[in-house]
Formats: C-alpha cells, structure tokens, sequence
C-alpha cells in the first residue's frame, strides 16, 4: 500500500479547510442565533425570526420552509463546524459541509444573477449581497470540495504515523 | 503520535474559539444608536408610543420600493399600525441612478407639509411605471389633488424648503450604512435591525409578533 508523507499538498488543504470552514460555520451560526453586532442582544426567537427575513429575501422557498432553514440550519452550522473541527468521521461531514455550502452558493449566484438588492444575511449583518460575497462563497465552496476530495483520496492511504502492518 | 494528532486538534479548537471571540468585536463596530431621530410627523403614521418603530428608507422610482408599499407594508398598516403595534416611518432616499426619484421625494414632502402625504404616495407608487416614462410627476400628484392643494404644493416644492428634510433622511441612511433601496430599519427595546430587500408578510408577521412580545 502506498503512504504518504505526514505533510502534503493535500494535508494541508484538509487542515486548511477544517479550520477556515469549521470556523466560518460555528462562527456564521452563532452569529444569526445570537446576533452579537446587536446592543443589547435580543431574544434567541427575535434573532431567528430575523434571519428568517432574510432567508425569504431570497424568495427560494415558501414562508413554511423559510421558517424551518431559519430555525435549523444555525444550528446544523454550529454542529457541522464543531465536527470538522474535531475531524472525527471527516469523510461524512465534510461531505455534508460541501453539498450545505453549494446550496448556500447556488442561492447567492441565484439571487446576484437575478438582480436582486438583498443582504447575504451569512453571518446576520447588514451585508449587501455583491460579487465580492458571490467570489468570496464560490472560494470557500471550492476548498469544501477540495477537501472533501482529499480527505477520500488520503483515507484510501496508510497514514505516515501508524505503525507499520506485518506482512 | 496520536497525542500530536489530538494536540493538533485540539489548537484547531482554540483557533475556532478565537476566531468567536474576536470577530463581534469588529461586527459591533460602526453601529448607529438605537434611537429614531428627526421625525417628521407628517410622514409618519401609527403611535409614537408603539412597541416596535419601522423606518423605510425608499425611492418612488424603485419597482421593488412599490412593491413593498403595495403589498407588504399594506399588511402592516391594516394589521400592527392600527393597533397601536407599530409605528411606520417613511424615509426618502432617492437613489441617483434614477431621474425622477429626487423631484418625486419633493412632491411628497411637500404634499405631506399640507397634510396630504399619503395619497400621494399611493399615487406616485401606482402609476411609478407611467411617470417614470415621461417625468410628469407634477401630473401624476395634480390627479389626486385640489386645484388649491396642488398651487400650495407647487410653491413648497419652488422653495425648496423640502429638499433639507431630504437630505436629513439621506444622512441618517448612510449613518444606518443604507445603500440600496427598500430597506426597512426596525426598532425595539433599544435593539435595531436593519434590512434590504421585500419581505413576505407572513415572515415579517412572525418577526412584529416576537418584537412584541420581548420583555
């Protein structure tokens, strides 16, 4: 079986994207359930109310389903970061970070494409959706996929730190 | 080695919770009091005394502005700012890529120092697609008019005594870091959030309804 060394190209880019989505998501979920640019903060139900506005802004779904993404997909972000983060059962998470992050991806192309003047509503701040949100989502959806892709290609190779199997 | 693994981890964790910490305390910064400052009366409507205070900041020009005032907004008025819920004010924030918009501002405001705000800006939103075509704005607030009302509106608007409380709503929207029209920014127990773009009534419903209902 092949091994390869502890650090790669591709070790990296799992570590990069661990830590940069990991911290992106628990930081992005906290942020709409808590809204911590707000003095004082309100209540977690007016900040998920809130962000349930901007959900609908993208006019994607209806008021039921707008209703249900704002009330759970802060905490499937916060979840999801904490998990990369831990790096336990990575292929799975990973892969559910990638498909989370290109739906969140398709929407803001969706939305740019349409014209729309509506905040990105990603971290629950007053943030115009522009071309600078629309690169910055498409970068972080390409290292989710990077590191989704590379962390099957390494778990099919024997780990460099484990110790050596017997013929 | 798994020790170095975990210890990698683990300072990946710390980096995460940094990363929490640090990053409100740049969000926080260039926020606005959370109070309503210089309202004209005659552009608002509702009780000064209700719970949660709406600022729309609009362009008669914008199609997404007409929409929120014929649909939205509509709801709101027949629904929370009749009973004492909410308290809606009308900002102008006449974007420059449209023509019309600043001379359409004027004739509302002038028309609200008479007492007529309202139909006006109903008309200017119902017939945005015909004016904004031909520039006739003075047309469009004579059909809803008096011969009497439109003279004294005519002279409002020659003054040019409207065009400070325009530029005062303009300021206090780039000091809310508006940059787009519709945005609506709302205010309860101190707390203000600001939002572009229409909203479905039934979301902004479940919104005014755990405004109100904060303690």
């Amino acid at each position: 079986m092949m091994q390869s060394s502890p650090l790669n190209l591709r070790r990296a880019i799992i570590w990069l994207g661990r830590l940069i989505l990991g911290g992106i998501f628990i930081y992005a979920g906290y942020a709409k359930i808590f809204l911590p640019i707000m003095h004082p903060r309100p209540p977690i139900g007016v900040a998920l109310a809130f962000f349930a506005l901007q959900v609908g802004s993208y006019q994607l779904l209806p008021p039921a389903g707008v209703n249900f993404v704002a009330h759970t997909l802060p905490f499937a972000e916060i979840a999801l970061g904490l998990l990369l983060i831990l790096g336990w059962q990575l292929r799975l998470w990973a892969t559910l970070s990638t498909l989370l992050i290109l739906g969140l991806f398709g929407a803001v192309v969706h939305a740019y494409a349409a014209g729309m003047q509506i905040n990105c509503g990603c971290f629950a701040n007053p943030e115009p959706l522009t071309i600078t949100t629309v690169i910055r989502d498409g970068l972080l959806a390409a290292l989710a996929l990077l590191m989704t892709i590379f962390a099957f290609v390494e778990a099919r190779q024997s780990h460099p730190w484990s110790a050596p199997t017997t013929a | 080695m798994y020790s170095s693994r975990l210890s990698l981890s683990a300072v990946s964790g710390l980096a995460a919770l940094v990363l929490l910490l640090i990053a409100p305390v740049f969000a926080a910064q260039n926020q606005p009091a959370a109070t309503v400052p210089d309202v004209d009366p005659h552009v608002a409507t509702g009780s000064k005394t209700a719970p949660i205070t709406m600022e729309v900041f609009s362009d008669f020009q914008c199609p997404a502005c007409k929409t929120l005032f014929m649909t939205t907004n509509r709801q709101v008025m027949d629904n929370y700012v009749s009973t004492g819920k909410v308290y809606l004010i009308h900002r102008d924030f006449p974007l420059p890529m449209h023509a019309h918009s600043q001379v359409a501002a004027q004739y509302s405001r002038a028309a609200a120092q008479i007492g007529k705000f309202e139909p006006v800006e109903q008309a200017l939103f119902q017939n945005q697609e015909k004016w904004e075509q031909t520039g006739d704005v003075d047309g469009t607030v004579a059909a809803v008019l008096s011969s009497a009302e439109m003279v004294k509106v005519r002279a409002i608007v020659k003054a040019g005594t409207v065009n400070a409380a325009i530029q005062k709503d303009v300021a206090l929207g780039h000091l809310y870091n508006v940059n787009q029209t519709p945005t609506t920014v709302f205010h309860s127990k101190g707390q203000t959030f600001p939002y572009s773009g229409v909203m479905s009534y039934e979301i902004l419903r479940n919104f005014l309804d755990q405004l109100a209902a904060q303690k």
